[in-house]
């Protein structure tokens, strides 16, 4: 009987011990410090570094805040973020990404910042096309945002050089065509780093649709007379010249890549065209000499256009904060001009403020100037969204990958796959 | 004696397949671990590095607070695994002695449908559950779950442990004046010792590496593990290999360190069969 | 008064898999009978069989093509590991100078994370920069690379193979426990009967070593159906649908698509086919005796 009780005494110490670690979830009120909670969703280890940077200078300006930060896997933590609001647990600060705020509005999880962003002095000086960002959703803003990810055209000069190419690609058509003319001009040497898998539709979509004149900005699969983008004659010559460039361009493996290997494939010399976002200009630039690439704006399409997506993330307030004033405050300091200068240059994406493509030098010089390029000609640089508000939107990914990969391996038509997404979207 | 030869030489050429296609994949990881940034995406492909660094590691702890991760892992591996296995000495000898045929096959059918149950199914449900009660972004919180994702494979192996001995063990403890809990822990125990070894290393290996309830369940970046902290280089601009092959290795110590000293325990506690005296 | 004693040795194992597995479980399966899509909670409410229905019937990504993958992971991975592992086991009976480091060397694969395992196999596989490639193309038997991963003949295979390095541990550590458990009487007497190697094989440690491998089979079964890892971290399923098993669709469907419904829906359909199988094995295997 006594040793009975002392394995009970034993294994209740053992609770007991591990109890306060329970306690631990909950929030400590304290009359000190406030503690707001950041959640971050496009965690990056660099990232996440610089972040705490701005929080420290923050605090410092701020004693009676903290800030904890909370930087969830980047694969995980759309996912771990809607589960949180869902639950009502108490974040202060959350990052929004273009395909999550539709999301958040419907579960009325987004505080709505009209007032804030009229009442802040900084209001006026950001860029239209944040505030069209910004109010994506019912024509509200429910985010502030921080980071544009426009694409961008890299070339590897020095390959193109190489091999007796001096002109930079202008049109999609001329992409395609030295694209083709450089593979095989080497050992392993091919023209287009592919985007085979992991959203490659942003990619594709772009060198396909701007081939077509009349695309709806409020809709890339529409075109202004309503019909499904890809049904019109243009779009369908499009698309199978989009297969014929996988057929010559890139190595058969390319149906399979994801970001790590496009870029791997443009570092390494294997395909010297490379579509991507400026995020990707810091990767670049640590494995390459300057003097070997450069970055050019998107070739337009036989629209005389080019369509370019503006994904964007930002920062909003969940409607289940106790302290939205204050994380406004911080939210207006981590976005104002001069830290979102600071921010973006060190991480890579395009700013969100006019005065800082006017005023620093870094955004309208260097391989930064086709960005800059892309921003301030709407006539040939079109922006257009997707259809973030449609609840088939998030299965699409899925869906295209699968129809294209069959239509890049020959078991599927140009006709069949194209109908198969004019029925997908119906 | 020629028969004899052949059969050497045969098994040794078999067990040299064996070991290097084992270590194969371990020794590409460790000299990516090596080489600097630019010289993992080089081509022609380079065997060995080239010139040998130990930048990745050296970035690996600075960058992100991999030793504290590192840290919170053991902490959360060694208490689940004990735990676990204080808990499966007592269902597992239970279920091995248990009286009622009826009810044994029942717990044990119990048992191995908590096998059939997919992570993802039961997500959920426990961090809603975990945030009514406030114990989201608890270690202890993660440590219970942990005991309750081994506890019913610690159980199978510990009853079967307890099959092993002969209830005559305890009979004769009993004559002896000794009560249940007696007999049980100072007669049955010690010889079963090599497989709560095995148990243990079983429930650590699982916990080290357990990935999606980690990151479900914990908030505070503090309170990281170790698979969450790898899964973390991964981010919309990829993989960062040289950081990621890195902390694959440390993360693979423990592990190979707690297998290294188990396997022989492993082994012995599986095959335990006949007790002496 | 002992069968009390039993039971409350029990209670503590029983309250953790009640608490924290059955307990969700059922909560989970409610999940699959409700439209639980976190793109829009208001809309919660009870859909019977719809998300069943969806999941079984959707055009693009074909519920059969899945339910084939599933089973060729399984039984492809499960009958090398397991032969490669009493391989193992076999050659490792007997003991030999270094065969204690040896065997921590030939076993530590078990000790990795299937996602490190599936991260790294899916490098020494690529069609680039691939280890795989550039030894098959130096040792003459490949002129150009292959896209081992991308081409959907050989990407099955492909995530087989880290799969079945990974489970080959397993095997040989609990068969070889098993073969070292024979007694040597048993050999001794059949030797004396006059018979030979294979015949002793045969009729001495198969039937001793079969319990243990019937319910080491089983389980491992259970495990290979739920284990995505390795899959998600090579192919995520693709290239079109060839490498997509229950289980993968299942994160699919969960973190990409945000819908618990459906991936709720697979993952119940994961544990009754288990469950079924599980039954139909057992019946079968009646006769091997007891389990571990």
């Amino acid at each position: 009987m006594k040793k009975h009780m002392t394995v009970l005494f034993v294994l209740c110490a053992l609770l007991l011990v591990l109890s306060p670690a329970f306690a631990a979830g909950t929030k400590e009120e304290a009359s000190g410090p406030v503690t707001l909670t950041f959640v971050e969703t496009m965690t990056s280890p660099s990232r996440t570094t610089q972040i705490q940077e701005l929080i420290a200078k923050y605090e410092a300006q701020n004693p009676n805040v903290k800030i904890n930060l909370v930087s969830p896997p980047y694969e995980q933590a759309d996912n771990k973020l809607t589960l949180m609001l869902n639950s009502n647990q108490e974040l202060d600060i959350i990052e929004v990404r273009d395909h999550t705020v539709k999301q958040f509005v419907n579960n009325n999880k987004l505080v709505d910042l009209t007032s804030y962003l009229k009442a802040w002095d900084q209001g006026t000086d950001l860029l239209p096309l944040t505030m069209t960002a910004a109010t994506t959703v019912n024509n509200t803003p429910y985010l502030l945002p921080q980071f544009f990810f426009v694409k961008g055209l890299f070339v590897r000069t020095d390959i193109l050089a190489q091999h007796g190419f001096t002109t930079m690609p202008k049109t999609i058509d001329e992409l395609y065509k030295m694209s083709i003319a450089i593979t095989g001009k080497a050992p392993n040497q091919y023209g287009f780093g592919f985007r085979g898998k992991g959203s490659a539709f942003k990619i594709s979509d772009i060198l396909i649709l701007s081939d077509v004149a009349n695309i709806s900005v409020d809709n890339i699969y529409k075109t202004t007379d309503g019909a499904f983008a890809f049904t019109t004659p243009a779009a369908r010559k499009a698309v199978a010249a989009y297969v014929d460039l996988y057929k010559k361009a890139v190595p058969s493996d390319g149906i399979n890549w994801g970001f790590n290997e496009q870029v791997n494939g443009f570092i390494s010399g294997t395909t010297p065209f490379l579509v991507q976002d400026p995020d990707t200009v810091s990767m670049v630039a640590e494995a390459l000499d300057p003097s070997q690439w450069t970055v050019i704006p998107m070739p337009v399409g036989a629209s005389g256009k080019t369509y370019l997506d503006y994904g964007f993330a930002g920062l909003g307030i969940p409607t289940t904060s106790k302290h939205p004033d204050l994380a406004w405050d911080f939210i207006s300091f981590m976005i104002n001009a001069e830290n979102n200068a600071d921010f973006c240059r060190a991480y890579g994406p395009l700013p969100v403020h006019t005065s800082t493509y006017a005023n620093d030098p870094y955004f309208s010089s260097g391989v930064y100037k086709s960005w800059e390029i892309e921003m301030s000609d709407p006539a040939t640089y079109v922006f257009v969204k997707y259809p973030l508000d449609n609840p088939k939107y998030p299965a699409w990914a899925q869906v295209q990958e699968q129809t294209m990969q069959s239509l890049l391996l020959g078991s599927t038509t140009v006709d069949q796959a194209i109908k198969s997404w004019e029925d997908y979207w119906k | 004696m020629k028969k004899n030869t052949v059969f050497s030489i045969g098994r040794f050429v078999l067990l040299a397949f064996y070991v290097l296609a084992a270590v194969f994949p371990l020794y590409w990881i460790v000299v990516t671990s090596l080489k600097g940034p630019k010289e993992i995406y080089t081509m022609p492909l380079q065997y060995l590095p080239t010139s040998a660094t130990l930048d990745s590691y050296r970035k690996l702890f600075s960058f992100s607070s991999f030793s504290l991760y590192f840290r919170n892992s053991l902490v959360v591996a060694l208490i689940s695994s004990l735990l676990a296995m204080a808990v499966s000495i007592l269902s597992g000898f239970s279920l091995s002695r248990y009286p009622r045929q009826r009810t044994k096959g029942i717990l044990q059918l119990a048992l191995y449908f908590t096998q059939t149950i997919p992570t993802f199914l039961i997500m959920v449900p426990i961090f809603t559950m975990f945030s009514k009660l406030g114990w989201v972004d608890s270690t202890g919180a993660l440590m219970l779950v942990y005991v309750a994702t081994v506890i019913a494979f610690s159980t199978i192996m510990s009853k079967g442990f307890f099959d092993r001995i002969p209830v005559s063990l305890e009979e004769a403890a009993k004559i002896d004046g000794c009560s249940m809990f007696q007999s049980l822990f100072h007669v049955v125990l010690p010889i079963t010792r090599p497989g709560m070894a095995a148990i243990f290393c079983f429930a650590f290996i699982n916990i080290w590496n357990e990935l999606f309830l980690a990151v479900m369940l914990l908030m505070s970046n503090d309170k990281m593990t170790v698979p969450v902290a790898l899964n973390s280089f991964i981010s919309k601009a990829g993989i960062s290999w040289d950081v990621m092959s890195a902390g694959i290795v440390i993360a693979l110590l423990p592990t190979m360190i707690v297998f290294g000293f188990g396997q022989k325990y492993i082994v012995a506690g599986l095959t335990e069969g006949s007790v002496k005296g | 008064m002992e069968r009390k004693f039993y039971r409350w040795m029990l209670v503590p194992a029983l309250l953790f898999l009640t608490a924290f597995i059955y307990y969700p479980v059922l909560r989970g399966a409610v999940m699959a009978f409700q439209n639980y899509n976190l793109f829009d909670l208001n809309q919660l409410r009870f859909n019977g069989f719809d998300n069943f229905k969806a999941v079984l019937t959707d055009p693009h990504i074909k519920f059969a093509q899945i339910l084939f993958n599933t089973v060729v992971w399984l039984f492809g991975s499960l009958f090398f590991q397991f032969v490669l592992g009493f391989g193992l086991a076999l050659l490792l009976k007997k003991p030999f100078a270094g065969r204690g480091i040896y065997t921590a060397f030939v076993f530590y694969g078990w000790a990795l994370s299937g996602f490190a395992i599936g991260l790294t196999w899916a490098w020494l596989f690529n069609g680039q920069f691939g280890l795989v490639n550039d030894m098959l193309i130096r040792l003459g038997l490949l002129s150009q690379p292959i896209g081992f991963l991308s081409n959907p003949n050989l990407a099955m295979i492909s995530v087989m193979i880290p799969n079945i390095w990974y489970g080959v541990p397993f095997f040989g550590i609990m068969l070889l426990a098993a073969l070292q458990s024979v007694p040597n009487e048993l050999y001794e007497a059949a030797t004396l009967d006059g018979a030979g190697a294979i015949r002793k094989f045969t009729s001495v440690t198969v039937p001793y070593v079969k319990p243990t491998i019937v319910s080491t089979i089983l389980l491992r079964t259970m495990w290979i159906v739920n284990f995505p890892d390795i899959i998600y971290a090579m192919t995520n399923g693709g290239p079109v649908n060839r490498t997509n098993i229950l289980a993968t669709q299942m994160i699919n469907k969960v973190f990409k698509e945000y819908d618990y419904g459906q991936g709720s829906a697979i993952g119940l359909i994961i544990m009754i086919l288990l469950f079924a199988y599980a039954m139909l094995y057992l019946r079968l295997t009646e006769k091997g005796g007891d389990n571990l």
